[in-house]
């Protein structure tokens, strides 16, 4: 696959046309992963898109990522084809994928010196990230030192020092406690207001969609379809939108909408008869 | 100071060596006193000829284990990162595979004589195979997250090899080298028994047919001690080479 | 129905270019020799070294020389297989077998136990004894090494559930223990096969007499190449079949372990 190079100008927006996805595992008939998505998302919008297990939501992510080919349809990242990975849509990882043998600034350092960005440049913006996700002190530390916390911010450093105009997002969170869950959600979203991106969040969580998104993108079970684009009512920031009177009300909504997706799901994962 | 507890048995086991031999549990002529073997084996020490023929054995040992370190590394990896390679050498290893490697020494008496290169030849090929092996699977079972997380960062694809394969490979990659590095031993001490009229290995043997056998005996356990001490060596080297890991 | 005819060509061609380089690398190795490329000293043709491999069948050479050596190398396995895997079961349950063995262990695993050869030949003669004792006292350090591991990382919640049950010390040893921690045992075992077909045939070349090793190396100081290079392929298979049957003995007694599943 090779290299995409785009100038950092702002973000950027995501267009996705009939991409339809099957892969075939090593044993076994092929199996289709996506049907068909048609979506758009818009320059500095943050949408998620949200589903049960199976229904192909980081499969889209990684498409869009350009990691896995775009067999059927396209996918446009401001008019352009996706071919492969790039710099422009900086990716985070579930289980962070830091370089266990690179310290703290050396992992940031990476992103920066594959951009062949001049030597103070670097170590001046990996000096601003470390700072702004709040690790000042670690900079020497090994990746086996740090708690799971501290890992995904490392992460997230190492991604947002590329300056990508999009973030797409596996269930960044997915693997700390709930605690450490919701700081970094919050550090997330202090971090866009200062640089707006464009962010495609993948998660299974409705309440941490309705907390982060603009838009919510919710998906079928396998093969995943694009069940319904819900626009997030207007209700501020984070964790205030959680004291917004009709913030109970969306998330029963919104459960309503994947619940059905999720014992289907189920049904399909046991692939025994279905219970009288 | 633990060291020295962790290691009293063998004193232990001298200690029980000395009295066998002493009260005439065992006859001197097939084990001798370990005292009459500890004077053989400090005579063996002050003699310049151990140092030539240790420095003989260790160059075939560098030499052979060096060449199959970078080449096997190379092809183990070239197998996992290219079909085309992986096609072409995986027959070839399989087959290799299952042969000891101790059954190339006739050949290489053959080949090659009984000088150097012989040797070195045979430790070369007997070591390859495990390097190999080793660098293959860690380089196929590098985590994928790791290769997209470079991938993204607008790594190419010498780059990706470079700075994120190999490294994240090294740690079995390393564990391998360690065990080339004992069979490059067992292939040393087996080749210079055969193939050679210098080393260490032909040390012993030599002194065994001259029936000198307290000198044999400190010969096997200056061999043995050199084993032990390249592989404690290699492992202090590798934590270093590791230090990133917990 | 389509579906499973394209993956059996797909089966086909995958079988094929798996021992497709091996062929080729057979076929250069006849014409090579054929066409005198390399003097026939150094590398005689296939062809020949196939057809001595027949005659020495014929003549029952051939059986006598392999059998020797798989026996010798088998007897020094099981001497190897049955006191490594007993001292490493030892090692965990008792703290003075494991204080007494744990230095021996540590200095024996990486030191070249074929160094012990001249003593082995000095205690027990030129014969079968000292060879099979050779390849016993090499192999038997991995397996005791990989017993003790393997029963150590035994999930204790199986043993504690086995003495609320009442079991005794000897039988959570046979019943719990070595079960479970047979699939490290067997990596072991599988591990000291070669080693011991290894040490034998570098015995059997230093004592001389018979077996494959000895013929290998009579072979080589008659500058007999067709000998030494059937010797190889004797060996190569010899080492495949030893090594093939304790892969099926292995997949058989590990029926119940998910690796198998």
């Amino acid at each position: 696959m090779s290299k995409q190079t785009v100038a950092p100008s702002g973000p950027a927006e995501i267009v996705v046309d009939g991409v339809t996805h099957t892969y075939t595992p090593a044993r076994g008939r092929p199996v289709k992963a996506l049907e068909s998505i048609s979506l758009k998302v818009q320059q500095g919008e943050f949408l998620a898109l949200l589903g049960p297990s199976g229904c192909g939501k980081s499969t889209l992510l990684y498409l869009m990522g350009g990691f896995l080919p775009v067999e059927q349809g396209t996918i446009t990242v401001d008019g352009r084809p996706v071919v492969g990975p790039g710099p422009d849509r900086g990716i985070v990882f579930q289980h962070f994928a830091l370089y266990p043998w690179k310290t703290v600034r050396q992992n940031i350092l990476y992103g920066l010196e594959k951009q062949r960005l001049a030597r103070a440049e670097r170590e001046a913006r990996a000096d601003r990230f470390i700072r702004m996700v709040h690790l000042s002190g670690f900079d020497d530390s090994y990746p086996s030192q740090l708690s799971g916390g501290m890992k995904q911010r490392v992460a997230l450093a190492r991604t947002l020092a590329m300056d990508p105009a999009i973030l797409l997002m596996d269930e960044p969170f997915g693997a700390l406690d709930a605690q450490t869950r919701s700081l970094m959600q919050e550090e997330l979203l202090a971090i866009l207001a200062n640089t707006p991106k464009t962010v495609v969040f993948v998660t299974h969580d409705v309440q941490e969609a309705l907390l982060m998104a603009d838009r919510i993108a919710v998906m079928s079970a396998r093969p995943g379809r694009i069940k319904q684009i819900v626009e997030v009512d207007d209700m501020g920031r984070g964790s205030e939108r959680m004291r917004a009177p009709t913030f109970a009300a969306q998330v029963e909504r919104l459960w309503g909408l994947v619940r059905d997706e999720a014992l289907r799901a189920q049904g399909t994962e046991m692939s025994g008869p279905a219970e009288p | 100071m633990g060291v020295i507890n962790r290691y009293f048995p063998l004193v232990l086991l001298v200690g029980a060596w000395e009295a066998a031999s002493r009260t005439g549990l065992v006859d001197p002529s097939v084990l001798p006193s370990f005292s009459s073997v500890a004077i053989a084996l400090w005579h063996m020490l002050i003699d310049p000829d151990l140092y030539h023929n240790a420095a003989a054995s260790m160059v075939r040992l560098i030499g052979g284990l060096g060449l199959a370190v970078p080449v096997g590394v190379a092809l183990g990896i070239g197998m996992a990162r290219s079909n085309a390679v992986r096609t072409i050498i995986n027959p070839l290893v399989q087959a290799i595979y299952p042969m000891p490697k101790s059954a190339l020494i006739p050949v290489m008496i053959m080949w090659l004589g009984l000088g150097q290169a012989a040797k070195i030849a045979l430790i070369f090929l007997g070591c390859l195979l495990p390097i190999v092996l080793s660098a293959y699977n860690a380089a196929r079972g590098v985590d994928l997250v790791l290769i997209w997380s470079a991938q993204n960062a607008g790594a190419s694809r010498g780059e990706l090899l470079r700075e994120i394969i190999l490294p994240a490979a090294m740690p079995e990659i390393l564990a391998g080298i360690r065990t080339a590095l004992a069979l490059s031993f067992v292939l040393l001490v087996s080749a210079e028994f055969l193939m050679a009229r210098d080393g260490l290995g032909y040390m012993i043997a030599f002194l065994g047919e001259g029936g000198v056998y307290n000198s044999m005996f400190a010969a096997v356990i200056i061999v043995t001690a050199l084993g032990f001490f390249a592989d404690r060596l290699y492992l202090a080297f590798m934590r270093r080479v590791l230090v990133w890991r917990e | 129905m389509a579906a499973s005819k394209t993956t059996i060509w797909a089966r086909l061609l995958h079988a094929v270019s798996s021992v497709a380089s091996l062929v080729v690398a057979l076929l250069a190795w006849e014409i090579l020799a054929r066409a005198h490329v390399v003097s026939a000293f150094l590398l005689p043709r296939l062809s020949d070294v196939l057809v001595r491999i027949f005659t020495d069948s014929l003549s029952g050479q051939l059986f006598v020389d392999t059998g020797l050596t798989v026996w010798r190398s088998l007897a020094g396995f099981a001497f190897a297989g049955v006191f490594g895997v007993l001292i490493g079961l030892m090692l965990t349950r008792n703290w003075l077998v494991r204080w007494f063995f744990d230095p021996i262990l540590s200095v024996g695993l990486p030191a070249p136990k074929i160094a012990f050869l001249p003593v082995f030949i000095l205690w027990f003669g030129l014969f079968d004894t000292a060879k099979i004792l050779m390849a016993g006292f090499a192999a038997i350090f991995p397996v005791i090494a990989a017993s003790a591991a393997g029963a150590a990382g035994v999930d204790k919640f199986l043993v504690w559930s086995a003495r609320s049950a009442g079991a005794s010390e000897r039988q959570v040893l046979g019943e719990i223990i070595l079960p479970a921690a047979l699939p490290e045992i067997l990596t072991a075992l599988q591990v000291a096969l070669p080693i011991c077909l290894i040490v034998t045939i570098v015995s059997e070349m230093t004592m001389g007499g018979d077996g494959l090793g000895a013929s290998m190396l009579n072979a080589a100081r008659f500058a007999d190449s067709v000998g030494v290079f059937s010797g190889i392929v004797e060996v190569a298979i010899t080492g495949i079949v030893l090594i093939k049957l304790l892969e099926l003995v292995r997949r058989r007694l590990l029926r119940w372990h998910q690796e198998t599943q």
